[in-house]
């Protein structure tokens, strides 16, 4: 059993170009459209090749203001409206700026078990498939995991 | 939470490992700038670990020496952070004196230093100005005498004894005009030594501002040098007033998640003085006089 037989060939991409409002966006669409949470989308540049990825945590860890220990100790805050005049200032800022550009990724004919190592040591939760430059699909962790553990369905 | 002892000053004794970070972003020596410059942002630091093919530290890029990158035309694809990075980096160990690692810090003219684990090749930790602001300002919430529990007793509030913006702000103020380039931006920034510069419109009113990270930014994004300056500008200027007292103006910038607070005398629009998290950490970190005579940190 390889990444080719257990792959999703349906995927959605985010441009290095792209705002973190449109990223945003866009993991709601696939969430949809999937009919799964989509936590972490593939940015793929002009030419059709993989760049980086984007993950939730990613706009997250931005977002968050630095010094947070701080904030833990005021009790006093109102938070949402706080959050709201941080997030303005996202505004500048585009994908290609908080991707994450090492990813690691696997070709249609690596096997499932290396793939389950991978996820396992590196605390992965989807792989993208490329054949030769180009994505040609993506393995999810909850797919893998229900292939593994079919027997107990 | 942070326990303050009432035996003399609570500030003395002070080590770096009660402050610093144990977060430490790194990346290879042979990296690119658009590497350095997205992890600079995606981090929110102020410089990256260089390390080599052994994971040994062999320098630090800071977002000046990015900014210099910018200035100088570098390629970011083709430039790598062993060409612009500075080494060796200074270090300090977690159980050194706080007021030992800040004075190394303001001798060497650096706004972090690298903490060094047992292992020679082991960093364990960053230390920053802003992270010293931060602890100091966790004690002066715990402490009876500062800001936070006199506001609770007002009978009992001595507002002489706190401390304000006007106490510790830098003056005078650098600016730039609007339709400056950001050649021009840059060497102001650099001149100066500073991390950003006041923006003011035609008629020398506060536009916005320009920090070394808007720069890296902008030159991530494929800017042109001569681009003006209204183009990557933040607006509005975040300000307070300089009477206000300096622990509000601390709280107002970590929960803005702001470097600098520009002080207004009156008018908002009338610009006197800057506040950074860094000024506060090198003058006075506390809120009020009570600590005064104790302090481990010094006016340069």
């Amino acid at each position: 059993m390889f990444a080719r037989d257990i792959m999703s060939p349906r995927f959605h991409t985010l441009s290095p170009a792209q705002s973190i409002a449109e990223a945003v966006k866009m993991f709601h669409t696939a969430s949809m459209e999937e009919q799964k949470r989509i936590f972490g989308l593939m940015v793929i540049d002009e030419k059709d090749q993989l760049v980086g990825m984007l993950s939730m945590y990613d706009i997250l860890l931005f977002v968050q203001p630095k010094h947070i220990h701080v904030w833990n100790e005021i009790e006093d805050l109102e938070a949402q409206a706080i959050f709201g005049e941080l997030l303005d200032r996202v505004k500048s800022i585009r994908v290609s700026d908080i991707m994450t550009t090492n990813v690691v990724t696997v070709k249609p004919q690596t096997h499932v078990m290396v793939i389950t190592d991978l996820m396992i040591k590196r605390h992965i939760r989807r792989l993208p498939v490329v054949e030769g430059k180009n994505v040609v699909g993506v393995v999810y962790i909850s797919d893998l995991f229900y292939h593994m553990l079919n027997k107990f369905l | 939470m942070p326990v303050v002892s009432t035996r003399g000053s609570i500030l003395k004794g002070l080590l770096v490992e009660e402050a610093m970070r144990r977060q430490v972003i790194q990346l290879p020596h042979d990296a690119s700038l658009d590497k350095c410059i997205n992890k600079l942002i995606k981090f929110k630091v102020n410089a990256l670990l260089a390390t080599d093919e052994t994971g040994c530290p062999v320098g630090v890029i800071s977002k000046t020496d990015i900014v210099g990158a910018f200035y100088g035309g570098l390629s970011m694809a083709d430039s790598r952070a062993m060409d612009i990075m500075n080494g060796p980096a200074l270090a300090c160990f977690p159980d050194d004196e706080l007021g030992v690692a800040l004075d190394l810090m303001r001798r060497n003219g650096v706004h972090q230093l690298l903490v060094q684990g047992a292992e020679p090749c082991a960093v364990i930790g960053t230390l920053s100005y802003p992270d010293v602001v931060a602890l100091l300002y966790r004690y002066c919430r715990a402490c009876s005498k500062g800001a936070v529990r006199q506001s609770e007793l007002p009978d009992r509030c001595d507002r002489t004894q706190m401390l304000t913006v006007r106490d510790v702000m830098r003056t005078p103020v650098t600016a730039c005009r609007q339709e400056d380039s950001l050649v021009r931006v840059i060497e102001e920034l650099t001149d100066h030594r500073l991390g950003a510069v006041l923006i003011q419109d035609p008629q020398g009113m506060p536009a916005g501002v320009i920090s070394k990270t808007d720069i890296i930014v902008a030159y991530h994004h494929g800017a042109d040098l001569e681009s003006e300056a209204q183009s990557i500008m933040k607006s509005p200027v975040a300000s307070c007033d300089e009477h206000s007292l300096l622990s509000e103006a601390i709280r107002h910038m970590f929960l803005k998640d702001v470097q600098r607070l520009y002080a207004y005398s009156g008018d908002p629009s009338h610009i006197v003085g800057v506040l950074s998290l860094s000024d506060a950490a090198q003058s006075r970190s506390g809120s009020c006089r009570a600590c005064e005579t104790s302090r481990i940190i010094t006016a340069p």
